[in-house]
């Protein structure tokens, strides 16, 4: 469990407009596999910022980015966006699924997208993935019909259809209530412990940053602080 | 492998924003069938206005006639002979004509049934004459003919509105008048009419037909005999013709044709574009304006598309941005939209024809009587449908192409982080 996820070193971005201000200073940091890392700090800290640099959608910043020994320095968008489809899994507030497909479909999108299997192993993957998150019986139905936790657990099984090293959660339990936070949260600890996959999580929630192995804390674009919770 | 699912994926994914916006979908359907019927029916409609007007015209015009022509001015044809300093004077010049007409046709005959381009050859021998039924006299033209090939030219036999045309072949006194000019006389089928050639020969004929073509000028003047028995009425030997009448497979190519037949034919070879030109730019203009009128209601139809995927694109700005965050890359994104215009246009065009080809018939039984119409004219070439469902699918190709080109390049972070 020593090896490398992700190594950030001596990032920093400017943001232009309004006017020229630098957001992040210098950040350096490496992710183990199996690790799940909770991104906290005020708002305007940067902290989402960071996280859409490490996660290969924000590509104008300074310093290197390394993923599972790639460095993605200068890598085209749409070589990025094969490496997003094969290593990253996403996890946003709001959960962005495709009203128009059922939960099976959304999930499949990334695995049909990456073309390895078959669309029979796709399937089969995805109603595992639905499993793990209780909702293999949800599968069939469009996803405006779903409860707001429902979705986002059907989002949750989507970025995980690939198997990526990363889970990148931007506030994934923003708009969830305790009961559902609690099984978002009990899902990644999960998926860290057991898969050895990385989680990333930008989180406003004290509970949730409390309850995750390491913490980092941004302050004004610099890495306050950065703390390991106890193994117990 | 992966290629084809990849794109079995957009395809779905374009599927499911088409189904999930159907009126919008309709009304970009719509546009392109609206636009591939009226291209269809205009050109249908305007070519078969060209067509009738050719039709009409070359009833009387051949595409390709070769007669004898006057000589040039030979007014002061002295003047090549002497030098400047002889004066000379001529008073009342006379042209002196010692030929008339085409002499041994059969040579001339021969060459123009020899090129592969010519269907039909008709003789003719064209007199100037008078008409006269007692005391009334009128000037017209005797055509000499032979009723089969003058038909085949002409279609003369189509026109006839008493009597009958083929006739003309069995009887020596049989002649068909031009139903102005039977009127004028006072005539009716089966009467009689005295001709008299400017040479002063007179014959009698009983009227064994009547035409009508609509054209006062054809009508009022032109009379049909036996070509025999016109050469007869001027003398002439059984080889003589005054004009003979060609069609030819393609009628477009008459002028190229006659400029080449003028080479091996020591006569005036003219083509219809040389003797009626108006009829050559009025086709032409009909054409273009039917022509610049359908690509302009197809453009409007592709504006109407460019909106409506723009307005997808919009509305689909989130899942654009959520599909390129798991990795669907700027191609795919193309696809998935090119793809919804590209089925709107196949729906709308296929819809299109349909209704172009109903509005077609429709127009086609609007009855229309003047001059010799029935209906409206129409046409059915299969290239008009071939161009107009091609024309449809490069505008909405274009109109989809653009938006989706904006949406390929729709930056996920922008969009998630609001």
């Amino acid at each position: 469990m020593s090896e490398l996820a992700l190594s950030a070193k001596n990032i920093s971005k400017y943001f232009y407009v309004p006017q020229t201000f630098q957001v992040l200073k210098e950040i350096s940091f490496d992710v183990k596999k199996g690790e799940f890392l909770s991104l906290i700090g005020k708002s305007g800290s940067g902290k989402s910022t960071l996280l859409y640099i490490l996660s290969t959608l924000d590509t104008d910043y300074e310093g290197e980015l390394i993923i599972n020994n790639n460095n993605l320095r200068g890598k085209s968008q749409n070589q990025l966006a094969k490496f997003r489809n094969a290593h990253i899994g996403f996890v946003f507030q709001f959960h962005y699924l495709l009203p128009e497909f059922t939960a099976l479909d959304n999930v499949m999108l990334p695995a049909l997208k990456l073309g390895i299997k078959s669309k029979e192993e796709i399937e089969a993957k995805a109603y595992e993935s639905l499993e793990l998150l209780g909702l293999k019986d949800q599968a069939m139905k469009h996803t405006n019909r779903l409860s707001g936790g429902q979705q986002q657990r059907v989002a949750i099984s989507r970025a995980l259809i690939n198997d990526p090293t990363i889970i990148m959660g931007d506030e994934p339990t923003g708009n969830l209530d305790s009961k559902n936070t609690s099984i978002v949260f009990d899902i990644f600890h999960q998926l860290a412990k057991e898969r050895g996959q990385t989680v990333i999580a930008v989180t406003h929630d004290d509970d949730f940053a409390n309850n995750s192995d390491r913490v980092l804390e941004l302050h004004d674009g610099r890495l306050l602080s950065d703390k390991y919770r106890e193994q117990k | 492998m992966s290629k084809q699912l990849l794109s079995i994926t957009n395809v779905k994914i374009a599927f499911a924003h088409i189904s999930s916006r159907i009126k919008q979908t309709i009304v970009a359907v719509l546009s392109v069938t609206f636009g591939i019927s009226m291209y269809i029916f205009m050109n249908g409609f305007m070519s078969g206005v060209n067509q009738t007007q050719s039709d009409l015209a070359f009833s009387t015009l051949a595409n390709i006639r070769i007669y004898h022509d006057l000589p040039e001015d030979r007014t002061n044809i002295l003047q090549r002979t002497e030098g400047e300093e002889v004066i000379t004077h001529i008073r009342n010049a006379k042209v002196i004509q010692y030929t008339e007409g085409i002499k041994n046709a059969e040579k001339y005959i021969h060459i123009l049934n020899q090129t592969p381009q010519v269907e039909v050859v008709a003789p003719e021998v064209n007199i100037n004459v008078f008409f006269r039924n007692g005391s009334l006299k009128i000037n017209g033209i005797l055509n000499g003919i032979d009723p089969e090939q003058e038909d085949a030219v002409f279609h003369t036999a189509d026109y006839l509105y008493s009597g009958s045309w083929n006739e003309i072949k069995h009887r020596s006194d049989g002649i068909v008048l031009g139903k102005g000019l039977a009127r004028k006389l006072s005539l009716n089928l089966n009467d009689k009419v005295i001709v008299s050639t400017a040479e002063g020969v007179t014959k009698h004929f009983t009227i064994i037909g009547i035409t009508e073509t609509t054209l006062a000028s054809v009508d009022n003047t032109q009379a049909y005999v036996r070509i025999s028995t016109a050469r007869q009425m001027l003398s002439e030997n059984m080889s003589y013709v005054t004009d003979l009448q060609a069609n030819i497979s393609d009628y477009n190519q008459a002028a190229v044709l006659a400029q080449q037949l003028n080479r091996s034919i020591p006569y005036k070879v003219e083509s219809w574009q040389e003797a009626n030109g108006q009829l050559m730019a009025a086709n032409t203009l009909r054409n273009i304006i039917a022509v610049a009128v359908s690509l302009t209601i197809l453009l409007v139809a592709g504006f109407g598309i460019y909106n409506i995927m723009n307005m997808t694109v919009n509305e689909k700005i989130r899942e654009i941005a959520i599909l390129k965050a798991m990795g669907f890359d700027g191609k795919d994104i193309v696809q998935i939209f090119l793809t919804q215009s590209v089925i709107i246009g196949i729906i709308g065009g296929l819809i299109g024809l349909l209704l172009g080809y109903g509005i077609s018939v429709l127009v086609d039984h609007v009855p229309f009587k003047i001059a010799t119409l029935e209906n409206l004219p129409m046409t059915y070439y299969s290239m008009d449908y071939v161009l107009a469902f091609f024309f449809g699918l490069i505008t909405t190709f274009i109109a989809g192409y653009l938006p989706s080109k904006k949406a390929s390049k729709v930056d996920p972070v922008d969009i998630i982080r609001g």
